[in-house]
């Protein structure tokens, strides 16, 4: 456990421990231009110094809410790029060696999710760095952007990639998101606790501290400067194929109504006392929605209300993330395979023993494309601008990608099922099944819902390191796309 | 007298093939395959772990110290690898001058050490002490070291289709030179492997049968 007051918070790029709440996102995916240029860039904006470009935002706490903030990660051939040395370059773990795109298989990126057809700015090396611009509103986004391009031949920019948070914190399929996050010790408050999960070690997040595997520490990439204090994050462009998946819903509901255990999974009539009612088909496809996520779309968990979205009394928002699964163990109210019960087990029995609270992943999302409106539907890609940020990305995002959301490993009922929602789904394989009494629900033949069109593994530097980056000499110039 | 000239033609043989090998590990050389991965299921389940540890005092003293330490550590190292939920089987042997441990599991071979180092981490530190050009340790602070010098002691497993080991090969006639290459540079390979219940994990055998899970 990280002791309380212990961290650097000044030394911590200020995305990792904390959201910022912002409506707005600009992601630049960028290839180094020209390495003593954009060394310069990393130099003035971790030099406290606004008036040279816009600032790296910390994770030290604000006295006022700021308007815009900035991070940044690099892809190891960015590393590269900076100067960083082969001996060095070395050091980092062997996944981010790799990079996302020669991990597909492992990820479930096959098919319409190959890299071989994501977006051009994903392929081939790939970017060298993103640098994440977050503002309250539009023309600020736009200006801190312009400004962090206009440094003069530091870089291409391969893509600029644009988010903008829905009303209510909803995502595209209509689910409320980020409700949960994990908690740290030394950075959150353990009197003001949300839910019943442990407190997690900073180590889960950042390089060089105890982690939530007792005795266990990740590797610091060498030299420490560089490593400690780092994280990383997958970054994943989500393309959701929101109208197939409404469809799905339908279809589903559909074969409900004419099933007698749909009685038992909701009984007759409850759907007029919902908030706000409903009729039976659309209740039904309601129900089917939050079985696959494990939430009703307004956020309000299974585990809690199985067969209302608006409970009385109402929970509000500090309970959303108060609850287990330990009480559930055969998935009643929330099924063993949804995406979120998938995810994160939190204390429901697992395979892996070890493993329940052991892979926390800091989520930061933001839908992009145009909100789908099913009685006016416009044809457009749509999605999520995924990054999940972890300390190692094989004990945690990889182990929960490949373990549990494709392959079910943590419980022999789902094993050999795909995530409903986010996995690699064949038609011809695909099932997802939940109990409804002594008896179960199964649908089977979907597709998948969401296909990788991008993403990369970025190394998510502290302040030390870009300072250190900054001072390096050498570096490799972009080859021409 | 034909016996020791097909003596000499046989060393005469092996001297003209090691020259030959190093020629092509120099023209030509090969790179062993990273693990694979597979979108079936069944590729996925029932993976084999063979590891081949070279011990450091390889005569029939060292050979009995590593006895000794596998039989004092059974009971730990026996209930960590129930812990770590995934393992189907697994055993440990002396072969030559090798502790050898042989195992079946479920999932990604790299989430397998690593609760393997968390579950008994510290009992294969001791064990690793009898091996020669051992890993760093602690285990638990240098988890991906670790995990690299197990795969490095884990036999190469040569998949069904021999082609699939060399996509760049363009040449099919110098597939029989890869192969060679490949072994040169992986000693201990796994030739082949039979299940007679593919595609089913050790959690859904024992829930299937009652044993809990």
């Amino acid at each position: 456990m990280s002791a309380r007051g212990s961290l650097d918070f000044a030394d911590l790029q200020g995305n990792i421990l904390r959201g910022y709440g912002k409506q707005y996102v600009r992601h630049l995916v960028l290839t180094v231009a020209n390495p003593a240029a954009a060394r310069r860039w990393l130099a003035d904006a971790s030099s406290g110094d606004e008036s040279a470009t816009p600032q790296i935002t910390t994770a030290e706490p604000w006295t006022e809410r700021r308007r815009t903030c900035v991070n940044i990660g690099i892809t190891h051939p960015g590393l590269a790029a900076l100067g960083v040395s082969p001996s060095s370059l070395n050091s980092f773990p062997h996944e981010f060696v790799a990079g996302m795109a020669a991990r597909n298989v492992l990820l479930g990126d096959t098919g319409p999710s190959d890299p071989s057809k994501w977006k051009e700015e994903w392929r081939g090396e790939g970017p060298h760095l993103m640098i994440s611009v977050y503002a309250d509103d539009a023309a600020d986004r736009e200006a801190t952007a312009a400004r962090i391009l206009a440094a003069r031949g530091a870089f291409q920019l391969r893509a600029a990639l644009e988010g903008e948070g829905f009303a209510g914190g909803l995502v595209h399929f209509g689910y409320r998101d980020s409700i949960s996050q994990p908690q740290f010790y030394g950075v959150h408050d353990p009197d003001d606790r949300r839910d019943d999960q442990p407190f997690v070690e900073v180590g889960a997040m950042l390089l060089g501290h105890a982690t939530p595997i007792e005795n266990l520490r990740w590797e610091v990439p060498q030299p420490n400067v560089l490593g400690h204090n780092g994280s990383f994050n997958a970054f994943r462009v989500l393309e959701q194929q929101v109208a197939g998946f409404e469809e799905f819903l339908t279809a589903c509901a559909d074969a409900l109504m004419n099933n007698p255990l749909s009685e038992t999974l909701l009984p007759p009539g409850a759907e007029a006392g919902w908030d706000p009612p409903m009729d039976r088909r659309a209740a039904l496809r309601e129900m089917v929605a939050a079985k696959m996520l494990g939430r009703w779309r307004n956020g309000v968990p299974l585990a809690l209300s199985p067969t209302s979205p608006s409970p009385q009394p109402r929970i509000d928002d500090a309970g959303l993330n108060n609850y287990g699964y330990a009480h559930d163990p055969d998935g009643q109210r929330c099924p063993i395979g949804s995406h979120m019960r998938r995810s994160n087990p939190r204390d429901a029995k697992t395979v892996q023993r070890n493993t329940n609270h052991a892979r926390r992943l800091v989520r930061r999302g933001i839908p992009y494309g145009p909100h789908y409106d099913p009685a006016n539907p416009v044809k457009a890609e749509r999605g999520l601008l995924g990054s999940f940020m972890c300390a190692s990305l094989t004990g945690q995002f990889e182990a929960i990608q490949y373990d549990w959301t494709n392959l079910g490993l943590q419980d022999p009922r789902i094993t050999g099922s795909n995530d409903p929602i986010l996995g690699n789904n064949d038609p011809l394989f695909s099932r997802f099944s939940f109990p409804v009494g002594d008896n179960a629900i199964t649908f089977r033949g979907f597709s998948h819902f969401i296909h990788t069109r991008g993403g990369a593994y970025l190394f998510q530097p502290s302040m030390s390191a870009i300072r250190h980056l900054a001072s390096l000499s050498g570096g490799k110039t972009a080859r021409t796309r | 007298m034909v016996k020791f000239s097909n003596k000499i033609w046989t060393a005469l043989r092996h001297l003209f093939e090691r020259v030959l090998i190093a020629f092509w590990r120099r023209a030509a050389p090969v790179k062993t395959p990273p693990p694979t991965y597979s979108t079936a299921l069944a590729d996925n389940l029932q993976m084999h772990m063979n590891l081949v540890m070279p011990l450091a005092d390889q005569t029939p003293v060292g050979r009995a110290q590593a006895a000794q330490a596998i039989a004092a550590n059974i009971d730990e190292l026996f209930s960590g690898l129930s812990n770590v939920g995934t393992v189907h089987f697994a055993r440990f042997d002396l072969i030559g001058g090798n502790l050898c441990m042989y195992s079946v599991f479920d999932g990604d071979f790299r989430a397998y050490i690593r609760d393997f180092i968390c579950v008994f981490g510290s009992v294969f530190d001791s064990l690793l002490g009898l091996v020669a050009d051992p890993p760093p340790s602690p285990s638990a602070l240098h988890p991906e070291a670790f995990i690299d010098w197990i795969h490095r002691h884990d036999s190469f497993q040569i998949p069904r289709d021999l082609t699939a080991l060399f996509p760049e090969e363009k040449n099919l006639k110098n597939l029989s030179r890869d192969l060679v290459l490949l072994l040169d540079a992986n000693p201990n390979v796994q030739l082949g492997r039979f299940s007679g219940y593919p595609g089913v994990s050790v959690a859904q055998i024992r829930h299937g049968a009652g044993l809990g899970w």
